[in-house]
């Protein structure tokens, strides 16, 4: 196979994407199993499995795309939105069972006023708990997340499917660096998180290192892999 | 999600060097094994070797997921299987085509392994290092994790095209899809042991029965697969042995969890409360 | 665009639906995923009591093997044997039921079997009568999703180019998430514990206090199901038919190839409309509900 200045670019390509999904988990609100139980404030999920679910929503929105046109822009952009139309109705049909089933308005312990609304929070907060439901931070923060992780799956595969042509072992490749990626960045979390006004998200810099060295091996590793016949 | 109470310490009979020897050689020896004697015979027939040869990875991963998640890192036990696999489709397409481009074809299983080693450990480390969790048995854990990921993926594509070389495992197992059912079903024959079987009073040998278990569950999947690839003989062949494989190990499970549990009712009221 | 392709988009979108709706009483009958942790803790703080302890993993990847057990048998049949693709479809739901009935049962017998020294008994007339519920769920989830990737891989005018298995494995991680994020919240913040006051979260005090002694007799799962099917079913059905209707809507009503910056839009817009949604019910509760009164501080309402 042939190293020049194109594989140098899909390296490179890849280790963004896989940076984009890192970073990306940790926008998004997870609060784990208290927030089923209205317990704590976000998604009532784990971080991995929302991560996954959106972002390779997001992949397979972009596959459709990759297969009827070769520009970059259009099939990273149509993997973003992708991901965040998911994570937008997760979160939206969420929110009716919390204000309608459960019957909380949403809050958020972690910060006194909301940052992008500015209502106030504690005295909205049930007692004995650290905040319940998706508010409107909350929100916006995970929209950002699902379309960073929609963007990286999409980078992946993109560059992968330019380098072997065989859209089957892109998806299955992109697939395994997107899990890699995200299961480190859970790591780092923790467990749970809301966003990025949780004094937590200021850990991300070590879950982009972490997945740095981790995308750069992989990286290597997928530019050797031929297509097959 | 482990609330109150993991295997604190994971207690074990067998001790995880003699594991790790079982499996790492029980797999590579079942997947040569089946190769050879596929190619010396001009025949698809021993395929299914490579199938229980996957089993051996996956009691090894199984007993892995159980040290590395008795410490608590704080997701779930999910994530884990996941990631194992994650690793593992990568290094067996890794050391599949550097075999094929380098002329030895042969050589591929021995490749795989090692890059799974090595990037298992390598991610252990960041884990320990980067990430600062600072669990001991971590580097070892990822490595053995990552290791029996790539060798149940290995095995269970060998079972499906029936050869090793690239081009027929890419055209019988990616192109046609079956590497989802492969990815899925090894990852949970993976974490759903220790998952299953997660509580104060978690046996070692419960949990790798129902290792086993999941494990001829997965080759009766693998085995329709090789329905379309290699043709009816071969698959009715790996079904018949996957259902066995699975029904004698169920029974063996469940006379486990009668030895264990604190009582088998038909029926009842709520038992009297210990406090 | 034309009539035959909207009709499929309009087909896939009900199929969605009432996977979502069925997955979601799938892990409700069963209590899989986050709800889960009360009922195992509720047995180590001495409340014994008779709900399936179903712990197959999260619902993604339980999910997603289901759905694609169901895919490739379909497609083997498919292909192979050129089965009519209904009924290929119908078998390959069927395989993926009874794997889903081998993990349920093999997670009840050792969860329960784990807690011993909590005096947790195993019940085999739970196991008996509920296994088969799980199971007819998991047969209509797994169903509907490779329903869906058939038509996206075979029958979409412009057709997908990943296989149909993998199409499946990614439905099946997608329906996981959705059904954990959205329907565990009713079965877990109202259902299980419906004997605390409505309209707050859950007290910390009362974890592990979970519902063992129902209106006639003991609570078990299939209660827990029946409520659970009035409210948190049909909107996880909304959330996931919304996330497949609305992502293949766009990309079917302008075409692909010409008109893709039209699509892309258009996407935007619907998040952009999902955004206001939330904000509005945030204002709406916070009207209409009013600020606790046990609030002692001085911020202001």
């Amino acid at each position: 196979m042939i190293f020049d200045a194109t594989t140098i670019v899909y390296i490179l390509e890849i280790v963004v994407g896989g940076l984009l999904v890192g970073v990306g988990v940790h926008f998004v609100p997870v609060g784990g199993a208290p927030a089923a139980m209205a317990q704590a404030t976000g998604i009532g999920t784990g971080t991995v499995q929302l991560a996954a679910g959106s972002g390779l929503t997001g992949l397979l929105a972009a596959g459709l795309m990759m297969s009827v046109t070769d520009n970059i822009w259009l099939v990273l952009a149509s993997g973003a939105v992708g991901a965040g139309i998911m994570v937008g109705s997760t979160m939206l049909t969420g929110s009716w069972i919390y204000a309608y089933a459960v019957g909380v308005p949403f809050v958020s312990a972690k910060v006194t006023y909301d940052p992008i609304t500015g209502f106030s929070q504690p005295p909205y907060i049930a007692p004995g708990t650290v905040g319940h439901g998706i508010p409107t931070v909350c929100f916006v923060s995970g929209l950002i997340g699902g379309m960073m992780g929609g963007l990286g799956g999409a980078m992946i595969y993109y560059a992968l499917y330019l380098i072997n042509g065989n859209a089957a072992l892109s998806a299955m490749f992109a697939i395994g660096i997107f899990m890699v990626n995200a299961v480190i960045a859970s790591w780092n979390i923790q467990g749970t998180i809301e966003g990025f006004h949780d004094p937590k998200f200021k850990k991300w810099p070590f879950a982009f290192r972490a997945c740095l060295i981790a995308s750069v091996l992989l990286a290597l590793a997928s530019v050797l892999i031929t297509g097959g016949a | 999600m482990s609330v109150g109470g993991s295997a604190g310490g994971a207690p074990s009979a067998y001790e995880p060097k003699k594991l790790r020897m079982y499996g790492l050689v029980g797999s590579i020896v079942g997947i040569y094994l089946g190769s050879i004697l596929n190619s010396a015979l001009n025949t698809e027939v021993f395929s299914f070797i490579g199938a229980l040869a996957a089993i051996f990875a996956v009691v090894m991963g199984a007993n892995s997921v159980r040290r590395v998640c008795a410490y608590g890192i704080g997701t779930g036990v999910p994530s884990i299987g996941m990631l194992a696999l994650g690793m593992g489709i990568i290094a067996v397409m890794f050391g599949l085509s550097v075999a094929e481009t380098l002329g030895f074809g042969m050589l591929g299983p021995i490749i795989t392994l090692i890059y799974a080693g090595v990037f298992g450990y390598i991610i252990g480390v960041i884990a320990n290092k980067v990430i600062k969790f600072n669990i001991p048995v971590m580097e070892e854990g990822n490595a053995d994790l990552s290791m029996a990921g790539a060798l149940a993926i290995l095995g269970w594509s060998f079972a499906i095209s029936g050869t090793l070389g690239y081009e027929d495992i890419v055209t019988d197992v990616l192109m046609t899809g079956y590497i989802a059912i492969i990815f899925i079903a090894g990852g949970l024959a993976i974490l759903h042991p220790f998952n299953a079987n997660l509580g104060p009073d978690e046996k070692q040998d419960r949990t790798l029965v129902n290792a086993i278990m999941v494990g001829g569950l997965a080759m009766t999947a693998t085995g329709i697969g090789a329905l379309l690839t290699q043709g009816l003989s071969e698959g009715l062949l790996q079904i018949i042995i996957g259902f066995a494989v699975w029904y004698y190990f169920f029974k063996m499970y469940y006379k486990l969890v009668k030895r264990d549990a604190s009582a088998v009712v038909g029926t009842g009221l709520l038992p009297p409360t210990v406090q | 665009m034309d009539a035959f392709s909207m009709g499929l988009i309009a087909a896939m979108g009900a199929l969605a639906t009432v996977a979502g709706a069925s997955e979601d009483i799938e892990s409700d009958v069963g209590s899989q995923s986050n709800p889960n942790s009360q009922v195992q803790l509720a047995a180590q703080v001495g409340n014994p009591h008779r709900i399936y302890n179903k712990a197959i993993s999260g619902e993604p990847p339980a999910n997603a093997l289901w759905c694609a057990t169901a895919a490739i048998v379909a497609y083997t049949l498919i292909t192979a044997f050129q089965m009519p693709a209904l009924m290929a479809l119908v078998a390959g739901a069927s395989v993926a039921a009874l794997f889903n009935g081998v993990f349920s049962m093999s997670s009840y017998f050792g969860r329960n079997s784990s807690q011993a020294r909590f005096n947790q008994w195993i019940y085999l007339d739970i196991v008996r009568y509920t296994t088969p519920s799980i199971m007819a769920h998991a047969w209509i989830t797994s169903f509907c999703i490779a329903t869906i990737s058939y038509i996206m891989v075979y029958m979409l005018p412009t057709p997908h180019p990943f296989p149909m298995p993998i199409i499946a494995l990614i439905w099946g991680l997608a329906v996981g998430a959705i059904g954990s994020s959205v329907g565990d919240i009713h079965y877990g913040g109202e259902r299980e514990f419906q004997n605390r006051a409505f309209g707050c979260g859950l007290n910390t005090m009362l974890s592990g206090q979970i519902v063992r002694k129902a209106e006639a007799g003991l609570r078990n799962s299939i209660d827990n199901a029946w409520f659970c099917t009035k409210f948190g079913g049909p909107a996880t059905g909304m959330g996931f038919g919304l996330t497949v209707f609305l992502d293949n809507w766009r990309t079917t009503v302008f075409d692909p190839v010409s008109q893709a910056s039209y699509a892309i839009l258009m996407g935007v817009l619907f998040i952009l409309v999902e955004v206001a949604y939330n904000h509005y019910i945030e204002r709406s509760t916070r009207r209409k509900y009013g600020p606790y009164p046990e609030y002692k501080g001085d911020v202001a309402a």
